[in-house]
């Protein structure tokens, strides 16, 4: 531990136009692959190769820093989508609450610019290897639109992966009102299609602005929806839009309708392995079940943590991932699912997603499989090629009363 | 039953002899009979007792003789041949004739004291002065309903609260109010439902219990010591109810055995209300007495199966077995009553005990159900429930035995007053008329039943025959008849009234045609046909399902057994000095680890062999802070202590997360009360036993424990501004309560230590709070504080230290790092989350190396859940601390096992893998602290409760019960039963911060 913090001290001066070489770690590519022995070399921002470092030599002098991992484990950086993470600080204080405003149709509503990357959060949820994250919205029918952010910036700006990468519908489930619930959301998105695709300019219409690019497919509609009738609802309404990039998020019964949804090509973000199942009459393992069964049935999926105190229990993704390796995943598959995938189902995954050529460096060594609880301990940290910090305020605080102890102990 | 518009008096049957009038006549003296004779009646004497053609000879309202042939000079004589006189029906759960319940709004704040003026309790909901016989109104058909349903008598009571006041036996339907009354103190009426008191006390059930026990304690305290106490209205009042019955109203079936508590610790009796799910728990009810509901749940709309699915099998299961209930409790020899609460309809009435007499319920217990039986319980059986000499003249007049037939309801008699609702139909309309109207000549045939005719009137003209359905109303001898004419191309009405004459032979009278001109016709009958006989009652051949246990989902047929069990070859995680076994075998013998070895076993004779090889063993989890299972209110929340209550009297053994915990391997945990206030309520120290009853799951002998709290919650730092009120609203106050209970209680023990050394004469007023706390301070009762901050644990300990004891544990403990040398010092142990955090702003400086540091420091810690999620895998949860601060695998799973146990003082018989200790056991996939470890077997006491490889085989039974009761709900739908639609329901849960007795959606804030 004292290691690595001396060494991201050393290092933390010269982050530009570095290159850094990762030496003998096995690196678990992302995308089902494992690369034993692997050496990862980083240049500025980015992957330059991933190789097997047994096989190739390396010359000292091309590079600024060189790490040996001797045995340790390498991890693209771990994707949470679907979080309010940076968008409140302590769930209990109204003052930091700053994810659901007032009103039904927000599309407008822009998660982008309310992110803090400085969250105390944040740097607890690093710290577990979950780099990047989908800030995202709550409340109304449309909640508003989310943002891809990577954990470590200075600003907000510096910190945006995607902007606006999707807005976010919370799919009606009460069914005495149910239908005409659903109608005021087919006639909110006849509105905005025509506005949409008008010849003519408009008057400027904030919300119908901000629906705008998702039917010309630079914007993903995000559908919250758990059951199977809303589920099959959200796959005709995606064809009676045409809507380029629809997500279903949340999906408890996607197991039940696997065939039509594959047919619909519409991937599923699913709630937190980590629940109670919905009904009383439901096997208990089906959440941690879940994965595999969409997986079985060729269902494009990753793993999100909406849920209680969601923004503290980011640090618990790779744990949710790592649960459903005794319910059917291989552990990179369970990787998959929290790296690779979200990035594909949020249109990121040529920059991120993966541990390959020409990707951005966000990865992280840990001393063992980062998807058990037990040996998910990170000993290097890279943000877009930067070194980031592998402590926490958490941990200081740790240390500093262990020494207080040591004193006393010391004293007495 | 539009009947009332028939109704008229025999004003001159009325008797008052025996009654003394005190007001003064308007007019001449009444006449009245001085006997009544009816003659040629079948008579239901009393249930199994029915005489064919006898007569009942009444006088001033009373039974003076049944019997044949009876004779009496100057009698008023009624012939009731054909006609079937039962006793009258007794309903001991009503509020006939009494107000509704108004709920009194007294503004926005919390209610901390009573608004009552005057000496009455303390508290709103006991309320024992309230009389029925005082508010009790007579107006005229506010009984209709019950008398249309056979029902002659009502105890009726004011419904509200928990102590209700005395109810009233009254006779319904008799004109005179004097004479209602029959007793006007009946009963005492109880229950655990706080009603429209908004005092904030009690906000939960057990609140509602140990309200009501504090009450009772109260009112023999009064009564011993009336002559120094001030004067209390409720209580002189209460003191004259004494001897009373008592009726004790139930929400539930657990409610039932929670209020038998109460009884036994009077020792007095209770006769239950029932909510109709006592069948779930018909053998722990043995020998109770119970009046059950008519009111069975609606069926759903299930034509939807995306729907259908929403429905829990539950739900399901209740549906389909809620009409055997009276049938199941018999079979257990159970006596009951039948009441008609919540019937909106005497048909609904009707219906409902035709279906309990069609799943088997015997003609004759039903009646008694109805008279007898409520009769005795109210110990009036000289009075009332069978038709005998000297008993009130109270009986009703059906067209036919009621418990047999689809009878009709014709009049009833209540204390010798006759009130006529429907006079039976004695013309025979059955057969084919010809009919001639004007120059037509008409066929009308005539079909159905004698109460319902149905038409249909013939035109046969040489080229055709034409026909149309003809309306036909028969009310005693008027007949009228409508149709739409067949001559004309644009048919008019027709509408016809006649006299049906020599019993319907001869119809005969005016019409109006479609001009509406008046003409004369008649009809005569030209072939008969023999009215249909009575519907008989059909008994219901379905097979029904059996009663589950629980009766939900992943619920047994058969209660599970302890079995004798050997593991052979597991990596056995021993707790103990041997550590990790590799290879060990492990026998379970009668529920308890009978031997561990690293040699082979023999496995005893019938011993389930089971090969762990590969497998880890390790003794079962234990939840040091959780909150399942618990009914209506986890949080006493009314006042700043609470320490009266206790969980411990509302756990819920039908909650599914029961066998959900058991499925994550957790055996035993605490359940503990919420942070709602400083001093909150005692634990239940259970086993997750699924399937028992709740008190088959308290663990013996376990040491009493109490859940304190301290920081925001108690404060009620987010409960919004209007939670402004009750004190403490900061740390500084919270430390004051504690003080000023515990020198409170040190007086109260001060006060009964010499009572008892006979230093007193006059025994102390018995305080269950106080109680509690006296306990608390000779360490009888020990504390389990909910704490987040480092100021609050220190100050807990220096009111501890200052008090002479010591507090057992903090539980959450966030910063217990920050003060862990001198929680070891104090010798509390420390019971946290792994790594929970930035939920609410008291955990800013949590951190999740807390468990490892203050290990490090010797102080016994324990990872909880205190959520029903988490409590599932708290396994994962041990291994964290592997990750942040590098605990050893062993200590870590010590967290969850063995640690809990030595910190609920339980550690003696689990808690580790020793012969002698509780097979609480669990076997792993993987190593527990694995990411990969599943639970593949979890054994409590022996017995078996949750195997992995069951699940599937579990889940297809689940389903294949879901079909077959789905069929029977389609079916009803079919039959166009009342119904309604399936929503879906989200679980909800108790949380430390829950308030009230129901169950949120909302996040844990812990």
């Amino acid at each position: 531990m004292k290691a690595t913090l001396f060494f991201f001290l050393l290092l933390s001066c010269c982050t530009f136009g570095q290159r850094i070489l990762l030496m003998h770690g096995t690196a678990h590519i992302g995308n089902g692959t494992v690369v034993q022995s692997a050496a990862i070399g980083v240049v500025n921002d980015r992957i330059a190769f991933v190789k097997n470092s047994l096989t190739q030599t390396f010359a000292k002098e091309d590079w600024d820093t060189i790490i040996d991992c001797n045995g340790q484990h390498f991890y693209p950086g771990l994707v949470s989508a679907n979080n309010t993470l940076g968008l409140t600080e302590i769930d209990a204080v109204r003052a930091t609450r700053d994810f659901n405003d007032v009103g039904d149709w927000n599309p407008h509503v822009r998660s982008q610019i309310a992110f803090n990357v400085e969250s105390k959060v944040v740097e607890t949820v690093r710290t577990n290897g979950v780099l990047l994250v989908q800030a995202t919205p709550r409340g109304g029918w449309i909640s508003g639109s989310s943002a891809v952010m990577k954990l470590s910036g200075w600003n907000w700006e510096d910190a945006t992966v995607l902007a606006d990468d999707g807005i976010h519908l919370n799919w009606p489930s009460d069914r005495t009102a149910y239908q005409a619930q659903k109608r005021a959301i087919y006639s909110f998105f006849e509105l905005a299609k025509a506005y949409a695709f008008a010849r003519e300019a408009q008057p400027n219409d904030l919300r119908l602005e901000a629906m705008r690019a998702c039917f010309r497919g630079q914007k993903r509609v995000y559908i919250h929806a758990e059951s199977i009738q809303q589920i099959i609802d959200v796959i005709d309404f995606a064809a009676a839009f045409q809507l380029p990039f629809a997500v279903i998020v949340g999906g408890h019964d996607a197991h039940l309708v696997g065939a039509k949804l594959r047919d619909s090509k519409i991937p599923v973000m699913l709630s937190r392995t980590h629940s109670l199942p919905q009904r009383e009459d439901e096997i208990t393992y089906l959440p941690y079940q879940m994965p595999a069964l969409l997986q079985q049935q060729g269902i494009a999926f990753c793993i999100q943590n909406d849920g209680d105190m969601q923004p503290m229990n980011t640090r618990n993704l790779p744990f949710q991932a790592g649960t459903t390796m005794a319910y059917g995943l291989s552990e990179e598959e369970a990787l998959l699912a929290i790296s690779l995938s979200v990035c594909q189902i949020m249109g990121i995954d040529k920059d991120y997603g993966t541990l390959e050529a020409g990707k951005k460096a966000t990865f992280f060594v840990s001393k063992g499989p980062a998807l058990d609880m037990r040996s998910n301990q990170l000993t290097t940290i890279l943000v877009d090629g930067k070194f980031v910090s592998t402590s926490n305020f958490q941990e200081q605080l740790y240390l500093k009363y262990r020494q207080k102890y040591k004193d006393e102990a010391k004293s007495e | 039953m539009k009947a009332h518009h028939l109704i008229f008096f025999l004003a001159t049957f009325v008797s008052v002899q025996v009654f003394a009038q005190f007001g003064p006549e308007n007019g001449v003296k009444p006449s009245t009979p001085q006997f009544v004779l009816i003659q040629h009646a079948t008579i239901m004497v009393k249930p199994g007792q029915t005489l064919q053609d006898a007569d009942l000879l009444m006088q001033n309202g009373k039974i003076v003789q049944v019997g044949k042939n009876l004779k009496q000079d100057g009698a008023v004589l009624i012939d009731y041949t054909g006609k079937v006189l039962v006793p009258s029906f007794i309903d001991l759960y009503s509020s006939v004739g009494l107000d509704p319940v108004t709920f009194k709004n007294n503004g926005w704040r919390p209610q901390l004291e009573s608004n009552k003026e005057g000496a009455y309790y303390w508290n709103e909901a006991v309320h024992p002065e309230l009389a029925a016989a005082a508010a009790y109104k007579s107006i005229e058909h506010n009984s209709d309903q019950l008398q249309q349903s056979g029902f002659g008598f009502a105890l009726t009571h004011h419904m509200d609260g928990i102590v209700r006041g005395s109810a009233a036996f009254v006779a319904l339907g008799q004109t005179e109010v004097d004479k209602q009354l029959i007793a006007p103190k009946a009963a005492q009426v109880f229950s655990f439902a706080k009603g429209a008191s908004h005092q904030t006390y009690p906000s939960s059930q057990m609140g509602s219990i140990a309200l009501l026990r504090q009450a009772l304690y109260d009112l023999d305290y009064y009564i011993k010591n009336k002559a120094v106490l001030p004067y209390s209205v409720s209580l002189s009042e209460w003191e004259t109810q004494r001897n009373l019955p008592i009726v004790f109203k139930t929400d539930d079936k657990l409610e039932i055995l929670r209020a038998q508590k109460i009884a036994n610790e009077f020792k007095t009796n209770f006769l239950y209300v029932g909510s109709g799910n006592e069948y779930a728990i018909a053998n722990d009810l043995k020998g109770f007495k119970i009046v059950l509901p008519l009111v069975f749940p609606e069926a759903y709309e299930v034509n939807d199966p995306y729907l259908a699915r929403e429905i829990p099998l539950s739900e399901l299961k209740h549906w389909e077995l809620a009409p055997s209930n009276a049938v199941l409790l018999k079979k257990e020899g159970l006596d009951i009553a039948l009441t008609s609460f919540g019937l909106k309809h005497s048909d609904q009435f009707w219906t409902a005990l035709r279906k309990v007499i069609a799943r088997g319920l015997s003609a004759a217990d039903a009646m008694a159900a109805l008279t007898t039986v409520p009769a005795n319980w109210m110990g009036l059986s000289a009075q009332v429930g069978t038709l005998e000499s000297g008993k009130w003249a109270s009986f009703s007049v059906f067209s036919a035995d009621p418990f047999a037939y689809e009878a009709q309801l014709l009049e009833t008699w209540s204390l010798g007053e006759a009130r006529y609702w429907k006079a039976a139909n004695t013309v025979q309309l059955l057969g084919t008329y010809s009919l001639r109207i004007a120059e037509d000549n008409y066929e009308l045939v005539v079909t159905g039943t004698t109460e319902k005719p149905q038409g249909k009137v013939i035109l046969r003209t040489a080229s055709d025959t034409l026909s149309t359905k003809a309306t036909i109303q028969l009310k005693q001898q008027d007949v009228s008849i409508q149709f739409l004419s067949l001559t004309s191309s644009n048919p008019q009405l027709i509408q016809l009234h006649a006299k049906a004459l020599k019993n319907g032979l001869v119809l005969e009278g005016d019409g109006t045609d479609a001009k509406g001109a008046w003409f004369h016709w008649s009809a005569i009958q030209q072939q008969t046909t023999a009215p249909t006989a009575l519907i008989a009652l059909k008994p219901d051949t379905i097979a029904y399902g059996q009663v589950w246990f629980p009766n939900m989902a992943f619920g047994t047929t058969q209660k599970a057994t302890q079995q004798t069990i050997l593991f052979k070859n597991a990596t056995t995680w021993t707790n103990e000095k041997e550590g990790i076994i590799k290879g060990a075998d492990v026998l379970v013998v009668d529920g308890k680890i009978k031997q561990v070895s690293r040699q082979q076993i023999a496995a005893p004779s019938g011993a389930r062999v089971i090969d762990a090889t590969g497998l880890h063993l390790t003794s079962g989890i234990i939840d040091e802070h959780s909150h399942i299972a618990i009914s209506k209110g986890v949080n006493e929340g009314g006042q700043s202590i609470s320490a009266e209550v206790s969980i411990g009297d509302v756990v819920n053994s039908d909650d599914i997360d029961i066998y959900r915990q058991l499925a994550g391997g957790v055996t035993a945990a605490q359940l503990l009360h919420g942070s709602a206030n400083p001093i909150g309520g005692q634990s239940a120290l259970i086993k997750l036993k699924w399937g028992v009853n709740p008190d088959q799951m308290l663990i013996a002998n376990a040491p009493k424990f109490i859940k304190c709290a301290l920081g925001e919650n108690v404060k009620q730092a987010n409960w919004g501004d209007f939670n402004t009120v009750r004190f403490p609203q900061t740390r500084m106050g919270v430390e004051q309560v504690f003080y000023d209970g515990f020198y409170r209680a040190k007086a109260y023990q001060k006060e009964w230590d010499a009572f008892k050394a006979g230093k007193t004469k006059v025994a102390p007023r018995v305080d269950l709070e106080l109680e509690v706390l006296s306990e608390i301070l000779r360490s009888k009762c020990f504390i389990t504080c909910h704490s987040y901050i480092q100021s609050e644990i220190n100050m807990l300990m220096h009111v501890a230290d200052s008090m002479g004891f010591r507090i057992n544990t903090f539980t959450h403990i966030l910063e217990g790092y920050k003060v862990a040398d001198k929680m070891q010092k104090h010798g509390v142990a420390g019971s946290t989350f792994s790594d929970w955090w930035a939920y609410k702003f008291e955990v800013n400086d949590a951190i999740p190396y807390n468990a490892a540091l203050m290990t490090e420091q010797g102080v016994l810690v324990c990872i909880n859940s205190d959520d029903a999620e988490m409590g599932r895998r708290l396994n994962q949860e041990a291994a964290k601390t592997v990750k942040y601060g590098g605990l050893s695998e062993e200590q870590a799973w010590k967290l969850v096992t063995l640690n809990p146990a030595k910190t609920l003082h339980l550690d003696d018989q689990m808690g580790s893998i020793k012969a002698g200790k509780a097979a609480d056991l669990v076997l792993w996939t993987a190593n527990p602290l694995s990411i990969e470890a599943r639970v593949s077997l979890t054994m409590v006491d022996g017995v078996v409760y949750y195997e992995e490889k069951q699940q599937e085989l579990k889940q297809a039974q689940i389903e294949q019960e879901r079909t077959r009761i789905l069929s029977l709900m389609l079916a009803a739908n079919e039959r166009g039963e009342a119904s309604k639609t399936p929503q879906k329901k989200v679980k909800k849960h108790f949380h430390c911060d829950t308030l009230g007795e129901e169950a949120t959606e909302t996040e844990n804030s812990h």
